[in-house]
């Protein structure tokens, strides 16, 4: 074993020597694979990553949220339903919502307004998202107009700007007093946008939802679980999209990777039957692009995959972020934390390291059977 | 002793460009002997040679090394064989460009397993044998041609071989440097070493250590053995 073990460690040495010698051609092999590992894996972790914020940050979302429908469209919800919806069995309380969308034509972007229960800013204030407020340049203390849907406009002072860390959810956000939001919208007295339900048994979900529908049949319950699910499925979504398009680059790797080991220069042939001539066996040599494959894609991986961290974590993937965060006008600054799958590593290196093998087997085993007399007769 | 026994090599049979590059040769080279094979570019010198080193397979015909017959083992055994009994000394040097002196030497012995430490003392060794050690860290392509080819004859003994094999060993060296190869020639052989050249320098065939002048035309053996 330890004389298999030295023969391997010189096989491997003298690979590395190889690489170096050759540093054009497995730079730009280097260069390119890197490139490939970088897309896909910052791709997965930033889709990954997206996927446990908002679940993390729904956590704190109400287990179910009851809303009316209207000719099979969202309406505002009258908030006597919520008596008779505390009135179910296992409903520890119900809270009416008021909140809506904003269209500002100026900069093409949506706004969601909120008017949450005991909000505390003066009258004529507003609390102000950071998205938002970096957008249209407006700062605590400032003035800031909105149409109404009377069409008149109504000026707002900043009270303060939402805190960063909420970014994900906030950024797009107005916080205003309900009586205020209320004029501003048009949205009547005893409507409200929809009800928060607070549920005792989380077991008990799906049948509270199904009763509130009985009691209520124009109503929509809509379960946490359902949103989360949603979310995941919208972001699988686009991160599939993205590495479809990237599949494009893949297999065009996979090409340049073909081309690059089975090229193999005059040079290399030559050195391969003076290795053979001098006493190497082709299993050596095979051994040899081995290493060489290995230490290609290794390093490769390697650098691929701390790059997409440091893009995804760092700099909160700001090559991909317009596909994968959404078409928003509005896009949240905040930094994800960092969440990585042990499974998304496995199936990042069996999507890059096992198909460069692969593809560079064949190539290897007709250098490995170089005839050694090709030395004699060149 | 190798024999080898009514050996032909035909290359790109069935082809149009088929030759034989050797035919039905037959001879015996014994221990310890300093053999030249003599003659013409094209005369079959170097293929010969290679059938002899075990690096090239005959196309008929039986190869025996001592007492075992070695024309028909596979690829591995063969590979084995060349590794362990022939030391080979290439026309062109055929060292590895971008790496040392010592590297190239070294690279025989790494399918052995042979540790690294001792290995590269026995290497630095051989080269000390040919006043090269101090060129041990030097790239082979910044060599001078006595240089490059002294450096090939140290890889040729990295694994101790019996038999040395060289192929037209002055063909890209002066007449200072020829004479120069034939004084390690008369070491090798001082040594114990048995010594096959494939040659049609003057200053090789003719010199005085040769014991044994194979002579080829056209792929056949046209005089065989003139020992002197």
């Amino acid at each position: 074993m330890p004389h298999t073990l030295e023969k391997q460690r010189h096989i491997l040495d003298f690979t590395l020597a190889s690489l170096l010698r050759r540093k054009g051609k497995n730079g730009a092999l280097f260069t390119v694979y890197t490139l490939i590992v970088f897309i896909l894996a910052s791709v997965m972790f930033f889709t990954y990553a997206l996927k446990e914020e908002a679940s993390l940050v729904l956590k704190g979302a109400p287990e179910i949220i009851v809303q009316r429908t209207l000719q099979g469209r969202y309406a505002p919800i009258p908030v006597e339903y919520g008596v008779k919806i505390r009135g179910i069995r296992g409903v520890m309380g119900v809270r009416p919502r008021v909140w809506g969308y904003y269209y500002d034509p100026v900069f093409l972007a949506n706004y969601t307004i909120m008017a949450p229960e005991g909000v505390n800013l003066p009258p004529g204030s507003i609390a102000l998202g950071s998205g938002i407020s970096r957008m249209r340049r407006a700062y605590q203390g400032d003035t800031i107009s909105f149409t109404g849907a009377d069409g008149k406009a109504r000026n707002f002072t900043i009270a303060r700007i939402l805190p960063e860390e909420s970014q994900l959810l906030s950024a797009d956000l107005i916080l205003m007093a309900e009586g205020e939001y209320r004029e501003f919208s048009g949205l009547p007295p005893g409507l409200a946008s929809d009800l928060t339900l607070k549920v005792k048994n989380p077991k008990e979900l799906a049948t509270v939802a199904e009763k509130i529908v009985k009691i209520l049949p124009d109503s929509r319950p809509i379960i946490r679980n359902e949103i989360l699910r949603t979310y995941d499925a919208l972001f699988s979504w686009r991160g599939g999209l993205l590495i479809i398009i990237m599949s494009a680059a893949l297999l065009a790797f996979v090409i340049f990777a073909w081309d690059k080991a089975s090229g193999l220069s005059a040079e290399e042939k030559k050195e391969i039957g003076i290795l053979k001539a001098v006493g190497w066996e082709s299993s050596d040599i095979l051994f040899m692009k081995f290493w060489e494959g290995l230490v290609i894609s290794l390093t490769s991986f390697l650098a691929g995959t701390i790059l997409a961290y440091f893009h995804v974590f760092l700099t909160s993937a700001s090559l991909f972020a317009p596909v994968l965060k959404g078409w928003s006008v509005l896009y949240p600054q905040f930094q994800l934390t960092p969440f990585i799958n042990p499974g998304q590593i496995a199936t990042l290196f069996f999507l890059t390291v096992v198909p460069y093998t692969v593809t560079t087997i064949i190539p290897s085993w007709r250098a490995a059977t170089i005839d050694p007399d090709s030395v004699l007769r060149s | 002793m190798i024999k080898v026994t009514n050996i032909s090599k035909l290359y790109n049979a069935g082809r149009p460009n088929e030759f034989i590059a050797v035919r039905d040769v037959t001879l015996t080279v014994s221990l310890g002997e300093v053999t030249v094979l003599k003659g013409p570019s094209g005369s079959g010198k170097t293929t010969l040679l290679g059938i002899l080193g075990c690096m090239v397979r005959p196309s008929s015909g039986r190869i025996s090394l001592g007492d075992r017959e070695i024309t028909s083992l596979p690829e591995r055994f063969l590979t084995q064989i060349r590794r362990e009994t022939f030391g080979f000394i290439f026309q062109q040097f055929n060292l590895i460009k971008g790496l040392t002196a010592l590297e190239n030497v070294m690279i025989p012995a790494y399918p052995t397993g042979e540790r690294y430490a001792p290995l590269r003392r026995r290497a630095l060794e051989i080269l000390e044998l040919f006043n090269m050690s101090h060129k041990a860290a030097a790239k082979v392509e910044w060599l001078s041609g006595g240089e490059a080819q002294r450096v090939a004859i140290a890889r040729a003994l990295i694994n101790n071989p019996t038999i040395i094999i060289a192929d037209e060993p002055t063909a890209h060296l002066d007449t200072k440097l020829s004479h120069e190869f034939m004084v390690i020639v008369r070491q090798l052989r001082e040594g114990g070493k048995t010594i096959l050249i494939a040659s049609h320098d003057p200053i090789v065939y003719d010199s005085e250590l040769m014991t044994s002048r194979i002579e080829l035309r056209d792929g056949r053996v046209i005089n065989d053995g003139s020992r002197s």
